[in-house]
């Protein structure tokens, strides 16, 4: 990677911090937003590691002493198979696939990625993530349901933005619209064809009322027509590729088959579970990885062979990376700043597009972050879905420019 | 309005909605009322699973108990052996082993620690469920509603369970006196010093994270202080701490003595004058009103009705029932915008339905499924802002569950939903057989209440007069027709069970 394009990647994530953007640009942006407002056929996968993921174990920094210094049994020996990416980073020996997809030119490493005043619990790290709020700010709304908001007329269905599964996260809420969870387009069918429920289903809500009792039987009838949608799509691409066994690559073989029936939603979530490795970490984590690898394997062939891998972008993250020190039982504890992966035809520049984490300068053992994760959602908004970034995330972050 | 309907009204926002027989005797608003509140006096402590032996009695802040504690809390072995959700928790055989429950947990072995993980979602889950059937069965439904209100308004969330007990029943004990002193006593709790790091706030490095939430949360809201009085109050609040029996302790070694400029005022101010002070602005009186307002009559507050109301709480002196009575007395409460236009809440949903129709579970562990599946679990609230409740509860699939759970409780019909890892956090790490639930659910219901009700009524006008005892919005033409059809086909036995199952499954059924 040229060292302009870091420096200017750099550039741009310092300037996000100070929110340092000139005005007339904001003029500007303003003037475009109209047409940006169609998503051009383009859609977001995002992939959510559920339990904290250890980014140090996964692009690993293995040519830095301090690394195997703070972690002298859990560290990762360039010998026991890293898949070196260059600039001394290279991913966890489970992650062959994702190298594969790395070597081709369709995989954009961000490191170091957080927030101000970042919080080691789960759940509320995790609706840091979702909502996109400061960490001392309490938001009810996640930022792709503030995104369907933002762009969907009334004629908008709740399946513009998909969850792959059965409950619906913060998210995918919006104030007026709010994404749809389903596990299969079939199960969720069978659901609103219990007979009385899809009698109810049929009633129209007035239109006119704007009434609770209106927003309920609208919400029901959006439903109802959603999962027939969604479930004769669905018939019409049946995946050919071999996908793991596992509930993430099911998961995400539904999210192939919708897509390449043609499905027209926006916004795919699923999500990956079981990262919270302070015990034993290596195997953990390993099998995990490897999960998370092949599953994203067989989903960029399966789209690819398709067509649709060019105008796919995968956004992957966890709600907080692991401390630095691994902890007594070989494994590590919560932490703060990591790594977010990009996937997708579409990224216009890939490999490592930051610094390395800096491990000589801790804030009491943990990472500091060097570029916020809403400079990405604000890249993601903007340059690649066509939104208003700015309403959607309540303010201006500085986005990375060229990425997508 | 008919005066059945005012008081249904009544006793569904005052409470957790009415039984036939509270409807069938004919009353006032005002008697009920009344009643309500003669019922909710008495104080009764929600009890957690029993201490292990050996060990000390949970200190209750909460002291002076009135009655017995509830035995049914206690989750029993054989409950949890019949059922595959928690393998391995409960009862007597956890307590048994429980003497890890006292000691830290990073001094405790991997196996010590994961047996810990089992005691506190036994716990929960026994302390949720405890309060749910509480809520669906006690007489004192003013009481245990507003404590449901101030655990969504003091939400916390901590991982253990006794501090967690300890504070609801503070809550449960204040909930209908004054404001102040509530305030002041949650401001005390061991679980609320925790979760706001106040335990971490001392002199050197005063950390601001509950001064900072006791104004914008808990009294003045958001832009009616400045970061100076935020970092101020905090260095009063230096010193607040627990002790490791969730005892307040005043540690006064930590604590900042110099003075303070805090809204306007100096001095050298510790906590009690900080809340002090922040119960002397008005705007205090006026948050809290409209926050009561928004959850007991409508989530669109009406200006001209919270200004008079706030000042009234503000002249009392914060008296809180005092409030209640005139927002539960005025005749704006029982107009028609104010009647079955606001959408349950998952816990007033399943309490409603456990209330109304006298519904119990064999297994009482699947009512946190439905509350998790729902999206509101009691004790988990997503933040310190609590639930933010409205339209939010509604979305494609957390309403099919809605409309569903009536076949499930009523007709032992399957449900289905594998939860989120993150509803678990309390012990996160579950694989996804432990997160899936996949069953019927074995109930008992008390329909002969219901029967007595429709005695009267000629068959053809039962579903309409059912429709008007458990709907609090008119039924629409078309539904009542559906649920008609569905009652018709059922055999003679069943139909008035089919009957009810329908009205509960209808968008209708949702508000309140």
């Amino acid at each position: 990677m040229p060292t302009s394009r870091r420096d200017f990647l750099k550039a741009s994530v310092l300037a996000s911090s100070l929110l340092f953007v000139p005005k007339f640009l904001h003029a500007l942006d303003r003037q475009g937003l109209q047409p940006l407002r169609n998503s051009n056929g383009r859609r977001l996968v995002v992939v959510q590691l559920g339990g904290g993921n250890d980014g140090l174990n996964t692009i690993i920094p293995y040519r830095n002493d301090e690394y195997y210094k703070a972690r002298p049994t859990l560290g990762i020996r360039e010998q026991s198979g890293i898949l070196t990416l260059g600039q001394d980073l290279g991913f966890n020996p489970a992650m062959t696939q994702l190298k594969g997809l790395y070597d081709q030119g369709k995989v954009g490493i961000l490191n170091a990625v957080g927030y101000p005043n970042p919080d080691r619990s789960h759940f509320r790290s995790m609706d840091v993530w979702q909502s996109a709020s400061d960490s001392d700010k309490y938001v009810g709304t996640g930022w792709l349901g503030r995104y369907l908001d933002a762009t969907c007329s009334d004629g908008h269905l709740p399946y513009t933005g998909l969850e792959l599964d059965d409950t619906l996260s913060l998210a995918m809420k919006g104030n007026l619209r709010k994404g749809l969870s389903l596990k299969n387009p079939e199960k969720f069918h069978q659901l609103t064809q219990n007979r009385f429920i899809a009698q109810v289903s049929r009633e129209k809500a007035s239109a006119a009322s704007g009434s609770e009792l209106d927003y309920l039987y609208k919400t029901l009838a959006e439903t109802a027509s959603s999962a027939e949608y969604l479930y004769q799509t669905s018939k019409v691409y049946k995946s050919g590729v071999a996908y793991p066994n596992t509930e993430f690559g099911k998961s995400l073989k539904t999210t192939a088959e919708l897509i390449n029936s043609g499905i027209d939603s926006r916004v795919f979530y699923v999500s990956l579970t079981g990262f919270d490795t302070h015990v034993r970490q290596q195997e953990q984590q390993g099998r995990l990885l490897g999960d998370l690898s092949s599953g994203l394997g067989s989903f960029t062939e399966d789209l690819q062979k398709a067509g649709n891998l060019d105008d796919t972008l995968i956004l992957v993250f966890s709600e907080f990376g692991r401390r630095v020190s691994q902890n007594a039982s070989n494994g590590t504890d919560h932490g703060t700043a990591n790594n977010v992966l990009l996937l997708g035809g579409g990224l216009k520049q890939q490999g490592i597009l930051n610094a390395a984490p800096d491990l000589l300068n801790l804030d009491q053992g943990d990472l500091r972050y060097q570029l916020d994760f809403r400079s990405i959602y604000a890249t993601v908004l903007r340059d690649w879905l066509g939104a208003d970034d700015q309403l959607i995330l309540g303010r201006e972050f500085a986005r990375l420019p060229g990425l997508v | 309005m008919t005066s059945q309907q005012q008081l249904q009204h009544l006793y569904w926002r005052a409470g957790f909605g009415p039984r036939p027989q509270d409807v069938k005797a004919g009353s006032s608003p005002r008697k009920v009322w009344h009643q309500l509140l003669q019922n909710s006096q008495v104080f009764e402590p929600l009890t957690g699973p029993a201490p292990p032996p050996n060990e000390p009695q949970l200190v209750m802040s909460a002291a002076p108990a009135a009655g017995t504690p509830q035995s049914s809390m206690i989750t029993t072995p054989d409950q949890t052996q019949r059922q595959g959700m928690i393998p391995a928790a409960g009862g007597a055989a956890q307590m048994q082993a429980g003497s890890v429950g006292q000691m830290r947990r990073r001094e405790l072995t991997p196996a010590q620690r994961k047996q810990r993980n089992l005691e506190i979602r036994s716990a929960f889950y026994a302390m949720n469920t405890g309060w749910l059937n509480r809520m669906a069965t006690s007489p004192a439904q003013l009481r245990e509603k507003l404590t449901f209100f101030w655990h969504g308004h003091f939400a916390c969330r901590v991982r253990q369970p006794e501090a967690a007990l300890q504070l609801n029943n503070t809550i449960r004990r204040l909930a209908l006196g004054k404001f102040s002193e509530l305030l002041l006593a949650v401001s005390q709790e061991a679980a609320m010093l925790q979760f706001l790091n106040n335990q971490q706030n001392r002199k050197q490095r005063p950390n601001e994270n509950f001064a900072r939430e006791v104004m914008e949360l808990f009294t003045l809201g958001r832009g009616h202080y400045t970061e100076q009085d935020v970092k101020e109050a905090a260095r009063a609040f230096t010193g607040w701490g627990a002790d490791a029996q969730n005892r307040f302790v005043f540690r006064a070694k930590l604590h900042d003595d110099g003075p303070k400029t805090f809204l306007g005022h100096t001095g050298n101010f510790g906590g009690e004058d900080i809340l002090r002070i922040i119960l002397e602005q008005p705007q205090t009186a006026e948050f809290i009103t409209t926050k009561l307002y928004r959850f007991f009559v409508n989530d669109t507050p009406n200006p001209a009705h919270i200004k008079l109301l706030a000042q009234e709480f503000y002249k009392s002196q914060y008296n809180i029932s005092g409030l209640l009575e005139r927002i539960f007395l005025a005749d704006w409460f029982y107009a028609a915008p104010n009647v079955g236009t606001r959408i349950k809440s998952p816990v007033e949903l399943l309490a409603g339905m456990k209330r109304t129709f006298g519904v119990q579970l064999a297994d009482d562990r699947p009512l946190v499924v439905f509350q998790k599946a729902l999206g509101q679990t009691l004790f988990q609230p997503p933040n310190v802002a609590g639930w933010p409740g409205g339209r939010s509860w509604i979305d494609s699939s957390s309403l099919l569950y809605r409309l569903q759970l009536p076949s499930v409780l009523f007709k032992n019909a399957e449900f289905r939903v594998a939860l989120k890892d993150d509803e678990n956090d309390i012990a996160p790490q579950l694989s996804r057989a432990d997160r899936t639930f996949q069953q019927s659910v074995q109930t008992t219901v008390k329909l002969a209440p219901v029967r007595e009700l429709l005695a009267q009524t000629p068959a053809p006008q039962q579903a309409a007069q059912l429709a008007d005892f458990v709907l609090q919005t008119p039924i629409r033409p078309d539904s009542l027709a559906l649920v008609q059809t569905a009652a018709a086909s059922a055999p003679d036995e069943s139909r008035l069970r089919t009957l009810v199952t329908a009205l509960l499954s209808l968008p209708e059924y949702q508000l309140m």
